[in-house]
């Protein structure tokens, strides 16, 4: 796959390509933003305007107290299970029934999140997991990120898709992952580099003293600017550290635009609010971003759950509410679909020290103006029958949804690529996305 | 083009140490590289580091006191390996405790006591007992880092960081078929001792099966969770009441009654046909990765799986014998070693960039020492912690129990940003340890700077960090950097102001170059 284009480009033409590279692609934007009014923006959209926003919840969330039963057996056996933890019946925020016909809630701290559920923003998909659950986070986690069941490879899905579908892109902000400074394994791909940035702020070159900044990076770019073909390694460094000085230049060229609006707060105090406005600066800057990574921590919730499990949930559903008004405003709302994951459910009894412990299947959000809002599957059975024995976790049974078929959904109906290439099989569609 | 042996001599210490000024080169090329093999090897000849009387205190702190300064106490122990790395006599050794903690990798992220960290560091250097719990300098029986690997993998299996991070801590006796928790086995086979299949012959190695029994004789193998007046566990016991004796059956043996069984069997294991022990070749593999180039050739890992197995006259399992023979010019290894393909064809880790960079950096040439990193700056600790951290490689906390990935994955956007920024960070600050004008002064560069012969700052400050000439178009860069205006600190510019922002910056671009990137 040819990557060097660009940066062959950039190393015989030197800086000044950059910024007319940068104008070209902007020309388009701008082009295709005037020719959008809110009249055209109901009709189809075209593939470079579809933007994905992955939310990893760290940790293995407890879906059980994140959409939770309220009627038949469930909610009986739900209350049974939880002793202590099991949400007063109350509290609960009901959504509506499933496939097999069991009300539903969410946790009460989701109730930003049930306001966008009801103008039909938000699908529920319910017990996703896959066959044989691995109940370590590590592995788990890499099963998630590469959708690979056996966990052996070294790229994952979205990387792979990048790879796929857009080998010869000549943008190094087609996908950025706002989780910290590594790069999450959903991201790494064989070809394409995908940025890790902690924070707009954080992604640049510093130097002391201000005034030499301008002398500096001149020199950094012209030290990196001369290949010596007979020393590949050297090469291949050069390389990344063009691609490093260009995501930068790009990247800060663009964020500006983003003008905060004082109607819409994201809590500074909630760090997964503050990582969705850094995603909305950069979508807001047009700088042809497909896919933003974020990531939530802290669900491993083994001991006294309840406070910590709340304030999580309510994290999440706030931050992405504002997100969402703020993408509302800027226009964007269209053009992008969140999609939530976590690696694992928990066990369904809570354990002895008022937490639960690592299970199996577990609830997705997708969001977005472009999805068909509703309850996608059924509510895991808590019968024992349909629990892992001995283990006390819901079986990955024929009702479940494998996650893939999520992945699925998103690459056929949202990214409008063959799934198989990514995926390497068929997995089952959801209805879940209006095109 | 072969490498003459001034060449050879300063690609080993960049390999085989963390990177030689070129006084010490100097010093190395007039003894031969013969000599300088030998005093890399036979370390102990040479003073060991001196501990942190800090962390050695800290160990004896309540668990509730300790837990509230952790994070200071995993930066200071940061601090305080990334200076002996810097300053020690013995390179080798710190070298290969550094390549131990990446195959054996423990993070603290999965440890209740931090303390267990730092007695595995120690272990890994050979200064740990775990039967006593104690430091000693070195514990007497201890294998590691460069002793017999069988006996490696009984200190390993021993480690309290390692029984805590793999749970065999809990692993008792259960059935005639598993232990109650086969991680710590699992890992014993497929990442710390001969990996999935035989890295030559492709073929599995094991069997689920082999693990599971594996499990059984490690059974009851643990910490003394109280002990000896110690405030957290760090006493290895064997506890026969919670331990199968056995007999099992494991890599096509039936018998043993405890986990010597399983290490006998591990170092001595042969694939059906194969002339190589699997272990052999593991270990081949790894070290000529680490030392030499990645994916090095089947005739090498298996010259080198010959030297562990004992098929070449040496005592077996020796990993000493294994690094002569990479380092030793006149066989098949170090001539794949000192070849062209090996020379400045290594990504250095962040580990070797900041140690390469503190030794050259801080090197006063006076006492034809480097000084290493300060201990007492808290900014200090705060820039590499955090530094290493952005840079892909906090110590004691690997992303996962199979390691770092090393090579080319070190380099992406946010390490290249995060390298350039910690330079930014250390040569900022005075209380890195850093004097720019000290190094100037002992360089003699006075004249160069007030005759504007930046051509000549340049070349030294090439050879003294890439360590080799600078290329026309770097030097012509450079040297434009030099002369480029700058609006200095003071109203009338002198030497000193020079010295401070455009040697600095100079100094600031060079490290962050493709150049010193690799060794």
């Amino acid at each position: 796959m040819n990557k060097t284009t660009r940066r062959e480009f950039i190393k015989k033409s030197g800086m000044t390509v950059l910024s007319v590279g940068l104008s070209h692609q902007a020309f388009l934007r701008h082009v295709r933003a005037a020719s959008e009014s809110v009249l055209t923006r109901a009709a189809a959209l075209s593939p470079t305007d579809r933007i994905l926003v992955v939310i990893q919840m760290d940790g293995g969330n407890d879906g059980l107290n994140t959409v939770i039963p309220l009627s038949g057996s469930a909610a009986s056996l739900y209350r049974q299970y939880r002793p202590t933890l099991a949400i007063p019946e109350t509290e609960i925020v009901p959504i509506g029934t499933d496939a097999a016909g069991t009300l539903l809630g969410f946790h009460p701290n989701l109730s930003p999140l049930k306001e966008l559920y009801d103008q039909g923003r938000v699908a529920v998909v319910q017990s996703v997991g896959y066959p044989n659950p691995n109940r370590s986070h590590f592995a788990s986690q890499d099963i998630w990120h590469t959708a690979d069941p056996q966990g052996m490879k070294r790229t994952g899905w979205l990387g792979d898709y990048l790879d796929v579908a857009l080998p010869s892109a000549d943008n190094p902000l087609l996908a950025v992952s706002l989780a910290g400074g590594r790069l999450p394994l959903t991201l790494r791909a064989e070809h394409v580099l995908v940025p890790a940035i902690s924070s707009v702020e954080s992604y640049q070159f510093r130097t002391q003293p201000p005034s030499d900044h301008e002398n500096k990076m001149r020199t950094f770019l012209a030290l990196n600017r001369e290949g010596t073909s007979e020393h590949v390694l050297r090469e291949q460094i050069r390389l990344i550290a063009l691609d490093t000085y260009e995501s930068v230049q790009k990247l800060h060229s663009g964020v500006q635009r983003y003008r905060p609006d004082p109607t819409i707060a994201y809590n500074q105090q909630n760090p997964l609010a503050r990582a969705l406005q850094q995603a909305a600066r950069i979508l807001a800057a047009n700088l042809g971003t497909r896919i933003l990574y974020v990531s939530i921590g802290g669900f491993d919730t083994h001991q006294t759950q309840a406070t910590p499990h709340a304030t999580l949930l309510a994290r999440l559903s706030e931050a992405v509410a504002v997100f969402y008004r703020d993408l509302v405003r800027l226009g964007l709302d269209d053009h992008v679909l969140m999609m939530t994951w976590s690696e694992f459910g928990r066990k369904v009894v809570e354990n002895g020290n008022r937490g639960t412990d690592h299970g199996t299947i577990g609830p997705q959000f997708l969001i977005g103006t472009r999805i068909t809002g509703g309850i996608v599957g059924e509510h895991p059975s808590l019968r024992q029958e349909d629990l892992n024995p001995g283990l006390g976790d819901p079986k990955f049974s024929a009702r479940a949804i494998d996650f893939r078929s999520t992945y699925a959904t998103i690459l056929e109906k949202w990214f409008l690529v063959d799934s198989r290439e990514v995926l390497g099989g068929s997995f089952e569609l959801l209805p879940v996305i209006r095109t | 083009m072969p490498l003459d042996e001034y060449d050879k001599i300063a690609h080993l210490l960049r390999r085989a140490g963390f990177t030689a000024h070129p006084d010490e080169l100097e010093v190395a090329a007039a003894r031969g590289l013969q000599a300088t093999v030998d005093d890399l090897l036979n370390f102990e000849r040479f003073p060991d580091v001196s501990p942190d009387p800090e962390l050695i205190s800290a160990l004896d702190l309540s668990q509730e006191d300790f837990n509230r300064s952790r994070g200071e106490f995993l930066n200071k122990l940061t601090r305080w390996w990334l200076h002996a790395m810097v300053t020690t006599s013995r390179p080798l050794q710190e070298k290969m405790v550094l390549f131990w903690h990446g195959l054996f990798a423990t993070s603290v992220w999965g440890l209740e006591f931090w303390q267990q960290i730092y007695l595995q560091n120690e272990n890994f250097r050979g200064n740990f007992d775990p039967d006593t719990g104690q430091i000693l300098r070195p514990a007497p029986r201890n294998p590691f880092p460069v002793g017999n690997f069988r006996r490696m993998l009984e200190y390993l299996s021993k480690d309290p960081a390692m029984l805590y991070w793999l749970d065999n801590q809990f692993n008792v006796k259960k059935n005639a078929e598993v232990g109650s928790n086969e991680n710590y086995a699992r890992e014993l086979h497929e990442l710390f001792s001969m990996g999935v299949e035989d890295v030559v012959a492709k073929v599995p190695n094991y069997t689920e099966r082999d693990i599971r029994q594996a499990s059984r004789a490690l059974t009851g193998w643990r910490v003394l969770v109280r002990a000896n007046g110690f405030t957290f566990p760090r006493v290895f016991i064997f506890d026969a009441a919670r331990h199968d004796f056995g007999p099992y059956e494991h890599l096509g043996k039936r018998g043993g009654t405890n986990a010597d069984f399983i290490f006998d069997n591990i170092v001595r294991h042969r694939n059906p046909g194969q002339k190589q022990s699997a272990v052999g070749r593991f270990l081949g593999y790894r070290l000529f990765a680490f030392f030499g180039y990645d994916n090095p050739e089947p005739e090498i890992i298996n010259a080198l799986a010959d030297v562990f197995d004992g098929t070449t006259g040496e005592a077996p399992f020796n990993i000493r014998a294994m690094l002569r023979t990479i380092f030793t010019p006149g066989n098949i290894v170090s001539e794949a070693f000192y070849s062209e393909r090996a020379f400045r064809a290594h990504v250095k880790s962040p580990t070797e960039y900041v140690a390469s960079l503190f030794r050259l950096l801080t090197f006063d040439r006076a006492s034809g020492r480097p000084e290493g990193l300060p201990p007492s700056s808290p900014r200090l600790l705060r820039v590499l912690s955090n530094g290493m951290i952005q840079m892909g490689q906090q110590l004691f906390a690997p992303p996962d129990v199979s390691g770092w990935r090393e090579g080319l994955a070190w380099i992406t956007t946010t390490s290249v940003l995060a390298r350039f920024n910690f330079a930014t960070d250390v040569l900022g600050t005075t209380d890195s340890g850093i004097d720019i004008a000290r190094l100037v002064a002992q360089a003699g560069l006075q004249e160069a700077i007030q005759k504007n012969r930046y051509g000549d700052i340049v070349d030294f400050f090439a050879r003294l960090l890439w360590q080799a000439p600078p290329s026309v178009e770097a030097r012509e860069a450079l040297t434009a950097y030099l002369q480029s205006p700058t609006p200095l600190q003071s109203t009338t510019p002198n030497s000193s102001d020079f010295v401070n922002v455009k040697i600095r910056g100079l100094i600031h671009l060079m490290l962050a170059a493709p150049d010193f990137q690799v060794s």
